[in-house]
């Protein structure tokens, strides 16, 4: 047994690298976590963040690299790596022929002994009340969602490891679910999150890895997120899309006016460019029909991010993770 | 949800944690394997099937002269237990036990469950020591309800004739009670080791309808391939010949050898699929689910 003390990162990825074949799944990926922490991984689909989950909980086995959870790691302390870690990968699966209240009790006695009973506390917290005496194959998606949180807090973990909770359930839910998470955060537990959607990592989250094809392509707070992030870009209709193109080169070279894909313009600029440019053509009398941002502008970096130039991108990451 | 204090940043009891023991591992094997319908259907079938077969076959004014035992079954309670007996080993023995052992470690793929169980604090090694022992010990627990189902339908509802054994001999019922019940007996080894076998195909095919087929095809395979002429040979590596190591105890004289070539060759099947059923689960990963 290894003693685990305070110094230790919650989560601790050294170069690690999982192969399916010729496809590299997750490529030389490093971040760490620290004690308290709310990380975000985030990344489009097949980025390679469950791969990276399953290896934090032993179900697959890096080709290289090293993972240590509290200073613990799978290839010296095997299960005892665990302790304190709780979570779910992908959608949480439960035995539809026992009622949830046998599914929790079950996944208690996996647990071990050493851990209070907290089985009507957690029921409680995610809602399942009333329901925990019916069979889980009856359940909700949400329902087995929430199951699975209740599994996970069943252990009284350190360390929460989600991916993507939020997927698949509905507004309310997901608000539901992003509410629960920042409250476990508040009560000092460390989460380990991952998510395709930009704003649930920049709601809840002090630290994001966001990854590409396997690599990290970038590393590092929200806050440097939001500087790294391009000028919003602006949907523009008008009554007349020449005069307002013509307006723009002339007199506002700040902004960038180009015709959208799929009409209309965009234009792109500071705030403080784009409102002088938008009273300029208020002015010009040209009709103005609509003016809506496309994307908020860390949604745009991370399609920069992880669409465009995964090269140089890349190299940045790398950077950023020593 | 609602308001939460369950975040324990730092446990006062994180030392006093254990991980689950192979204890824990079979008591949720077991109460996974009693709430499933299959299982307790299957012991049911095995405790009735017996009744109903005793009752139809009894009831026949032909008795089954071409198999072993069979001339008599009709009219002895004890032959009947044995016609019984030999018609079970030849593939319903592999069939009872592979329903639940061929389903042990598939059904974790088919629920995508593994990676609900292997999260929690108990490791790969003792959650598959704790389905292997939940799927023999079911095994000869629905071999001893068939037997007993088998003898005591037979001795009822036929009668306690003194027996006539394999070799003509006068076998007296107190007597043949003991040699039934120990050829009964002699179905544990192989039964045990088909156990193992649809357990590795379990793993490996992470099907359940392939875990519990396969081992029954196996078996039919070798009775066919055992009832061939010239292949004396392999017959004693053949895991069906063990099935018919009980004659000898109905012989005069008594003759156990076979018998113990069966306990060996069952123990050397089981074990071989055994380590390979653990060496799958060990290296695999756990991508589904
Ligand atoms: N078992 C597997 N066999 C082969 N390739 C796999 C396997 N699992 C994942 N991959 C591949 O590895 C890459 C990373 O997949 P992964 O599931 O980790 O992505 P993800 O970031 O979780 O995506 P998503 O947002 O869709 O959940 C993908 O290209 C995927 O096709
Ligand atoms: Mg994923």
């Amino acid at each position: 047994m290894t003693l685990t003390t305070d110094a230790d990162p919650a989560v601790d990825v050294v170069g690690v690298t999982k192969r399916y074949g010729p496809l590299v799944a997750v490529d030389d990926v490093s971040l760490r976590v620290a004690p308290g922490e709310v990380y975000g991984i985030l990344g489009p689909n097949g980025a390679g963040k469950t791969t990276l989950l399953r290896m934090l909980f032993g179900l697959i086995r890096p080709d290289s690299g090293t993972i240590a959870v509290f200073g613990r790691s799978w290839s010296r302390d095997d299960v005892r790596t665990l302790d304190g870690v709780a979570g779910f990968i992908e959608s949480p699966k439960f035995y539809p022929y026992l009622t949830g209240r046998q599914n929790l009790e079950g996944l208690r006695l996996l647990d071990g002994s050493g851990l209070p009973d907290r089985l009507e506390e957690v029921l409680d917290v995610v809602d399942l009340t009333g329901r925990e005496d019916d069979k889980v194959g009856g359940y909700s998606y949400g329902m087995r969602q929430r199951l699975g949180v209740a599994a996970s807090l069943l252990r009284s973990p350190r360390l929460l490891v989600l991916d993507e909770p939020a997927n698949g359930l509905d507004p309310g839910g997901i608000r539901d679910m992003r509410a629960l998470v920042k409250r476990l955060a508040d009560g000092g537990l460390t989460v380990l999150l991952s998510s395709h959607h930009m704003d649930e990592v920049e709601e809840i989250c002090d630290n994001v890895t966001i990854m590409n094809r396997g690599s990290v392509a970038f590393h590092g707070t929200i806050d440097d997120l939001r500087a790294m992030a391009p000028d919003p870009g602006h949907l523009l209709r008008t009554g007349d899309d020449r005069q307002a193109v013509a307006i723009g080169r002339a007199r506002h070279p700040g902004v960038v006016v180009e015709p959208a894909p799929d009409g209309g313009l965009v234009a792109t600029g500071s705030e403080r460019d784009l409102s002088a440019y938008v009273a300029d053509l208020v002015r010009a009398e040209v009709p103005l029909l609509a003016f809506t941002p496309t994307r908020t502008p860390l949604e745009a970096l991370f399609f920069m991010l992880t669409d465009a130039r995964p090269d140089d991108v890349r190299l940045r990451g790398k950077e950023a993770v020593r | 949800m609602t308001a939460s204090t369950l975040a324990s940043p730092r446990p006062s009891n994180t030392c006093a944690r254990k991980e689950a023991g192979l204890g824990s591992a079979i008591l949720w094997e077991t109460r996974k394997l009693r709430a499933q319908l299959r299982s307790r259907a299957l012991l049911v079938g095995t405790l009735l099937a017996p009744v109903a077969v005793v009752l139809v076959v009894g009831a026949q004014s032909r008795p089954p002269k071409d198999s072993l035992f069979g001339r008599f079954s009709t009219e002895n309670g004890f032959a009947m237990s044995l016609l019984v007996l030999g018609f079970a080993s030849q593939w319903i023995l592999p069939l009872v036990t592979a329903i639940v052992a061929g389903d042990a470690f598939a059904s974790e793929d088919q629920h995508g469950t593994w990676k609900t169980v292997l999260t929690r604090s108990v490791s790969r090694s003792r959650l598959f020591w704790a389905k292997v022992l939940v799927s023999v010990v079911f095994g000869l627990v629905a071999l001893v309800v068939l037997a007993a189902a088998t003898i005591g339908a037979s001795l009822l509802i036929v009668g306690r004739q003194p027996l006539t054994g394999l070799s003509g001999q006068l076998i007296e019922p107190g007597a043949a009670l003991g040699l039934v019940a120990a050829s009964w007996a002699t179905m544990a080894p192989p039964l045990i080791a088909f156990t193992c076998l649809a357990l590795l195909f379990s793993v490996w095919s992470r099907n359940a309808a392939v875990g519990i087929a396969a081992p029954v095809v196996i078996g039919m395979v070798m009775q066919l391939v055992g009832s061939l002429g010239g292949i004396e040979a392999i017959r004693p590596y053949l895991l069906t010949t063990p099935f018919e190591a009980w004659h000898g105890l109905l012989a005069e004289p008594r003759f156990t050898g076979p018998i113990l070539d069966g306990v060996l060759s069952s123990a050397v099947w089981s074990g071989a699929s055994l380590v390979a059923a653990f060496l799958v689960l060990r290296h695999r990963d756990i991508t589904g689910g």
